[in-house]
């Protein structure tokens, strides 16, 4: 069933803006966000600035929210953003654990073969 | 050039496809230049060189150039990998002038000839009309040979020579990149089914086996340029295929949402356009990360030194992955849903969008194997900037950014004029272009057309003789 909103949005004229601005922020947030975790894994950053990176997710899913809501997007589509939001919220840390594990084994194998194992 | 280093005639092959690429590169920017003086000027060359076919040559030479300097990239990365020269290089370079020759001639035709009588005629030797593909049938087939003896080239050295990650995915890739052109081959009497195929190389080129290539490519680089470990960075190519691949196959629904396909690409094409940005916010981490790890590794030991050993085609491997981050990503973002999607389609903001994003997401990446191959080819150590690659570099993402800048606003003005206040009429149309905004813009994208185009020929002054500079370590 689709929803009679995704055939005419009707979107109002000043909230044209303030959508395209949300979607960018909310690239630019979780950019940020992903950023600043990977910083301080890597120990660039203290580990407390931790806390401005899941700050600056909260501002990505609150963009998703203002961005869906004035573009009146219908079930399916919520849900699509809602899935998006907890895929960018996992994404480093998926991405982190990986290559963090490739590199400790890496370095245990250049370790093996200075070993002469 | 005087000092050739090259012992492969794979790398050599790669030289002649990445310097016609660059001719290509140029060209594409100069008919771009046209077009962008024609909407300021619209007499400017009419009847002579009108829009749509400036337009034909700007979008399709920049199509092919890319394409070139793909072939061109793999070709040069081919031997390091396999650790054999490429089998059938012979071929390989036949092909080469085959592709060259069809690609003049097209364009001959495009500009001497540019349209024919609606037949069979003007499909098999003038053009075949569809936007971004328009080359006449002969040209196609001639592309699909020059293809196939590509993908033989590779399939034939990957099977013989070492199996890395890097070849595996490039052979995967370059197999779905052939076969999609096919697609793009046939025509239809119903313009729907027409254009749902289209899509197939459009899009799925685009936005699945292109980025996919980059990120071959990247890890490429990344090897060679910073020594990253090779383990890590193909662990990180599998996840960027799974994921690129995951999002961007049904991405494609973004584009079926008004060309008479049924309503359930609404719902796909929402569902992973949504999805899409994030392998790219990760590629963007990934370059950062790897870059950090090495230098730190090597920093730990002792060693200040930068591990960069050529900074012009790093730098434009960094400005890749912003790049792709902020054109496909950012601004792709913006008008990717079907709800907001009825107002931008098929205005600037499409066009500020495939601005940046091919710039950013491809551009870039190929040509920094540009100055790769510029390195191997002068026998260089490590490849330091000159002033004339950092002008170069800066003039042309600038000039790149503010075109999509104006772009942005003048597709702003469309969705407010001529979408949501007068309804998408015919009058609505031209009432949207005549504005002050929309004209304002347009003068402000060919200020920043004519900074590109200034800052190529930086980029090709110095692609041509920094290989003879002092500067750089041997």
């Amino acid at each position: 069933m689709i929803d009679p909103l995704m055939i005419r949005p009707e979107i109002a004229l000043a909230d044209f803006l303030p959508i395209f601005i949300s979607s960018a922020l909310v690239l630019i947030f979780g950019g940020v966000y992903v950023g600043i975790y990977t910083a301080v894994k890597v120990k660039y950053l203290k580990p407390w600035a931790i806390i401005i990176a899941y700050g600056f997710w909260t501002l990505t899913a609150y963009c998703l929210y203002v961005m869906g809501s004035l573009m009146h997007v219908g079930d399916f589509t919520a849900k699509a953003l809602v899935v998006a939001a907890i895929g960018l919220f996992l994404l480093p840390f998926a991405v982190y654990y990986m290559e963090d594990n490739v590199h400790k084994n890496n370095e245990h194998d250049t370790q093996g073969e200075e070993d002469g194992k | 050039m005087a000092n050739n280093h090259l012992t492969s005639e794979s790398k050599q092959l790669a030289t002649w496809y990445l310097t016609f690429a660059a001719i290509l590169f140029g060209a594409q920017l100069l008919f771009g230049l046209i077009a962008a003086i024609q909407y300021v000027m619209p007499g400017f060359l009419y009847g002579i060189l009108d829009f749509s076919i400036a337009r034909i040559l700007h979008i399709n030479a920049l199509v092919v150039w890319m394409v070139f300097a793909m072939f061109g990239s793999v070709y040069w990365l081919l031997p390091d990998e396999t650790g054999i020269e490429t089998i059938g290089i012979k071929v390989g370079k036949l092909a080469y002038w085959v592709f060259v020759a069809a690609i003049v001639v097209v364009v001959l035709v495009f500009l001497l000839i540019q349209v024919g009588p609606a037949s069979d005629t003007t499909i098999w030797f003038i053009t075949e009309g569809r936007e971004y593909i328009e080359a006449p049938r002969w040209a196609d087939i001639g592309i699909v040979v020059v293809a196939l003896t590509f993908v033989a080239n590779l399939f034939l050295t990957g099977m013989k020579g070492k199996q890395t990650g890097i070849v595996t995915v490039l052979m995967a890739d370059m197999i779905a990149f052939a076969g999609l052109y096919l697609a793009g081959m046939f025509f239809t009497d119903n313009i729907s089914v027409d254009q749902y195929w289209w899509w197939w190389v459009i899009h799925l080129w685009v936005e699945a086996t292109w980025e996919v290539f980059v990120g071959a490519i990247a890890a490429y680089g990344l090897i060679t340029m910073i020594g990253a470990h090779r383990k890590v960075v193909e662990m990180w190519l599998w996840i960027e295929v799974a994921m690129l691949f995951g999002s961007g196959i049904l991405g494609m629904g973004h584009h079926y949402f008004w060309i008479g396909t049924p309503e359930y690409w609404w719902e796909i094409g929402a569902l992973f356009s949504a999805l899409e940005p994030l392998p790219l916010v990760a590629m963007f981490v990934h370059v950062l990360y790897d870059w950090g790890k090495t230098q730190g590794a090597q920093n730990a030991n002792g060693d200040e030194t930068s591990v960069i050993t050529n900074k012009p085609a790093f730098i434009w491997f960094v400005l890749n992955a912003f790049g792709n981050f902020l054109g496909a990503g950012v601004w792709g973002f913006f008008h990717t849903l079907p709800q907001i999607n009825l107002y931008t389609h098929g205005t600037q903001f499409t066009s500020a969008h495939g601005h940046l994003a091919f710039f950013g997401a491809y551009a870039t990446i190929l040509v920094g194997m540009m100055y790769l191959a510029v390195q191997g080819k002068n026998g260089i150590k490590v490849m330091k900037n000159t002033k004339t690659s950092i002008w170069a570099v800066s003039m042309i993402t600038g000039g790149v950014m503010g075109m999509t800048v104006a772009l942005t606003i003048a597709g702003y003005v469309q969705v407010i004029v001529s979408r949501a206040q007068m309804g998408a009429t015919w009058a609505a149309y031209f009432d949207g272009q005549s504005g002050v905004w929309f004209t304002q813009a347009m003068d402000w994208r060919l200020i920043m057309g004519v900074i590109t185009f200034l800052g190529f020929l930086l980029l090709a002054k110095d692609l041509l003789t920094t290989g003879k500079n002092p500067v750089h370590e041997r």
